[in-house]
């Protein structure tokens, strides 16, 4: 949740939200031999499931239920509960199974749930009026990742961004209101998903970035405002993205600091970010969060190659570790931190961090040894739990569509924007072509963001993942969450870099 | 007509309505008149470089409606500044607003401005500590909460105590956990090296293998033993004995932690000739205390140069 500040979790959850909406399960859980107390599941057994697998299945559910009750744990146990009918098919929520026993992707009811906010929203809405940017993104973005055509939104979203750009450059949330790195990478994607760039005034953008480096490699969010790795990574984005130069503008604060290029003390800065438990915190010494860890892998893949810089600034097996154990018993989702509840937005921000894992660990050795680095069997994490999470729990039922963070959760653009991320990153192969350059010699750009290749799912890939082809969700940039003929566009349109002359000014 | 249209104070102010761009705006927020209103005078002030009194009173206005406004934040934290108002009020009315959006971030960076220019931090730790009633792992607040310690130098206070406190309410609290990591380790960024002495290290060895005892399937403590041993430069295998007491490769039937099992697969794979028992402890998470993660599991084995087991031959033996 972090990237979007307070904008999903806290505003919407707390303006739109329902009262938590609990299914109850079926009455029969007083089978409590095997723990000892009563425990969300134990009524499986009875009903002799055994397709399911082994995660979902009692004996592995019953394991290591600690008597000890708190706060934490009274919560993990109520989620846990409310998620296994769905997770065991014992609750279908209605929506039509595929051949595998799993509900289909809702694929129509999602894509009218993303054109919906986009036509208007009524007032209570005022408590976004600083993150609207989000909405285009989450709304333009989702809808390409089902395979909708977004093109007819070019021209509204180009109008409607010019009064968020600010003569200095960068975008804010609204008309008037500051330029924020948040708001910047969001206009941006969503700029790049319509095709609509050329309203960007690269200059000024340059110009306010070397406003928001610090001088301890960072990036603020806004001048005046926290450093964060969001910073880090959205800064990063818009540069490579828009080819801005490395160097850092002449009016740039930092220089002073003795700083001459964007990338200076960042990898070193993003390594402070490691904290002891070996994930990523949003600044030094605070606690681990998986959002923030996609923001550092994807930061540290902008500077270079994965399998160099991943492992040059972090501690990779410690990292690991920590983001396998995000993966929620029995849900099958991420959860953001250590003993926190499983919510689909993780899908993306803990499941978009695999691929760039993966290409860490593997390198180019492995990627000679057997021609290509992809392969069906999932090497780091469990994608099956997680498609099975997504596609049980986190469609919300009936016309409306959308999805959402557990069952007992309102559906929204966020969630349902970053469930779709995360069900490509799960269901689709991505891999980095180790072999290209990564350096433009010409502008200097940096260029191993655009070295990835994605493969969709193979036949086979569906079948272990008990989906269909039409439940199948497009491929996803691994770097910059959009699709790859989005990133391909930027890529060739500013691939001259400099900027325009404008006239007069000679 | 509205509030600030209809008043003589703000007759001055040519009011800046909002710019939608084009007549068809994507996302267009049907903004209740007193929202738009008060924001077109919000950016007509700021355009104006206007710092006053009455400008305090709408920024007030607006966060009420939209506490997430940064920008509106932000430039009140200006005026204040620029006013030389008095602080200590300020904070006053940032406790009532800070109680009602828990989860707003931009409050607590103003509260961080304001505390900041005050340079005195008298009743803040009580007054986050209240906060942590209605939600104990707020990440802004505990974030918050170690600047506070950092900038006021807060180590030797009651900071620990803090933390025994809140692991006593939820030993799962892993926001509480980091905070103790934080005032046992954070001042050696200052160049004050953490002080891992024998004394020090047993204390929070056995606070954590305390809470491990309580709640053997606790991620938490089982991450801050880990650490310890690391950041102190002890061996991992000083830890053997505590991990056999939670799994053991003699009792594989009676596991009571994946975490413990986690430990001695590492324990092992250090110790000469042990990679065969690491490789036992790994299957037998893959194949029946942590199915969920049992490719982590085989990735774990090929690291130490093992093959993958299939589950069935691990269950057989």
């Amino acid at each position: 949740m972090a990237i979007t500040d307070s904008a999903a979790d806290d505003t919407l959850d707390e303006l739109l939200r329902n009262k938590a909406r609990i299914i109850e399960l079926p009455d029969d859980n007083n089978e409590d031999e095997v723990t000892g107390v009563p425990f969300p599941g134990n009524h499986l057994r009875k009903n002799g499931i055994h397709h399911l697998p082994q995660w979902l299945q009692q004996t592995t559910i019953g394991l290591f239920h600690d008597d000890y009750n708190t706060v934490s744990s009274e919560a993990l146990d109520k989620t846990a509960a409310e998620c296994l009918p769905h997770l065991t098919g014992q609750d279908n929520q209605g929506i039509p199974l595929n051949r595998h026993g799993l509900p289909h992707l809702q694929r129509k009811q999602h894509a009218s749930f993303l054109h919906t906010p986009l036509k208007g929203l009524p007032a209570p809405y005022a408590a976004m009026d600083a993150s609207r940017p989000w909405l285009f993104y989450w709304c333009t973005a989702g809808l390409s990742f089902l395979r909708e055509d977004v093109s007819m939104y070019r021209e509204r979203l180009m109008e409607t961004v010019r009064p968020l750009q600010n003569k200095i450059g960068g975008f804010g949330g609204g008309h008037g209101q500051l330029s924020h790195c948040a708001c910047t990478y969001a206009t941006l994607l969503a700029l790049a998903t319509v095709g609509g760039l050329d309203v960007i005034d690269r200059e000024a953008m340059w110009h306010w970035l070397g406003t928001v480096k610090q001088a301890d490699g960072g990036f603020r969010m806004a001048i005046g405002a926290e450093e964060d790795i969001r910073g880090a990574y959205c800064a990063m984005t818009a540069i490579t993205l828009l080819n801005l130069p490395l160097e850092l503008p002449p009016d740039s604060p930092t220089r002073e600091a003795g700083l001459t290029h964007f990338t200076d003390r960042l990898g070193e800065w993003i390594s402070t970010c490691q904290s002891y438990e070996g994930g990523i915190s949003s600044a030094p010494n605070h606690e681990v969060h998986g959002a923030y860890a996609f923001c550092a892998l994807a930061c540290l893949c902008i500077l270079g190659p994965p399998h160099i810089t991943i492992p040059k600034y972090l501690d990779v097996d410690r990292l690991i570790r920590c983001l396998t154990t995000l993966q929620t018993n029995p849900e099958g989702g991420f959860a953001g931190r250590t003993n926190k509840l499983v919510d689909a937005c993780y899908s993306h921000w803990v499941g978009g961090c695999w691929a760039l894992l993966e290409a860490a660990v593997v390198g180019p050795h492995e990627a000679k040894q057997n021609g290509s680095v992809s392969s069906a069997e999932s090497r780091l994490w469990n994608r099956e739990a997680l498609v099975r999470y997504l596609l049980t729990c986190c469609q919300q039922p009936g016309p409306k569509g959308g999805m959402r963070d557990k069952p007992s959760a309102r559906p929204d653009g966020y969630h349902t924007c970053y469930s779709l991320s995360g069900l490509s990153a799960a269901q689709n192969q991505y891999t980095y072509n180790t072999t290209a350059s990564t350096t433009d010699r010409e502008t200097g750009r940096l260029l191993s963001a655009f070295n990835w290749k994605g493969e969709r799912a193979s036949e086979g890939d569906m079948k272990g993942l008990s989906v269909e082809r039409n439940d199948v969700v497009e491929l996803v940039h691994p770097v910059f969450v959009i699709r790859f003929e989005a990133v391909e566009e930027a890529r060739r349109k500013f691939a001259r870099g400099g900027f325009p002359v404008v006239e007069g000014t000679d | 007509m509205g509030k600030y249209s209809e008043d003589p104070l703000w007759a001055d102010i040519e009011p800046l309505p909002t710019d939608e761009g084009g007549p068809n705006p994507l996302a267009a927020i049907a903004y209740s008149e007193e929202y738009e209103e008060t924001m077109s005078y919000m950016r007509a002030v700021m355009a104006a470089n206007e710092y006053s009194d009455r400008v305090l009173e709408l920024t007030e206005d607006l966060i009420d409606m939209n506490p997430a406004h940064y920008t509106v934040w932000l430039y009140r934290a200006k005026t204040l500044f620029h006013l030389d108002k008095d602080l200590r009020e300020e904070l006053e009315w940032l406790n009532e607003t800070a109680l009602e959006h828990q989860k707003n971030y931009q409050i607590w960076h103003h509260r961080n401005l304001i505390v900041d220019r005050l340079d005195d931090c008298e009743g803040e730790t009580e007054f986050v500590e209240q906060m942590f009633v209605k939600d104990a792992k707020n990440y802004h607040v505990w974030s918050y909460r170690q600047w506070l310690v950092k900038r006021f130098g807060l180590w030797e206070t009651e900071e620990l105590e803090f933390t025994e406190r809140m692991l006593r309410e939820d030993v799962r609290n892993n926001s509480a956990w980091n905070h103790r990591w934080y005032i046992v380790n954070g001042r050696e960024a200052e160049g004050v090296k953490g002080e891992w002495d024998e004394g020090l290290r047993k204390r929070e060895l056995d606070f954590a293998k305390n809470a491990v005892g309580k709640t053997p399937q606790n991620q938490s403590p089982w991450n801050y033993l880990r650490a310890i041993v690391r950041t102190a430069g002890v061996p991992l295998a000083s830890l053997k004995e505590f991990a056999e007491q939670y799994a053991s490769l003699d009792r594989p039937d009676s596991v009571r932690s994946s975490f413990a099992l986690d430990l001695l697969a590492d324990i092992f794979a250090e110790e000469e000739g042990g990679k065969d028992k690491a490789g036992k402890a790994l299957d037998l998470l893959a194949a029946k205390y942590d199915p969920i993660r049992k490719n982590y599991w085989a990735y774990r084995k090929s690291q130490l140069g093992l093959e993958s087991s299939t589950p069935e031959a691990v269950v057989a033996a």
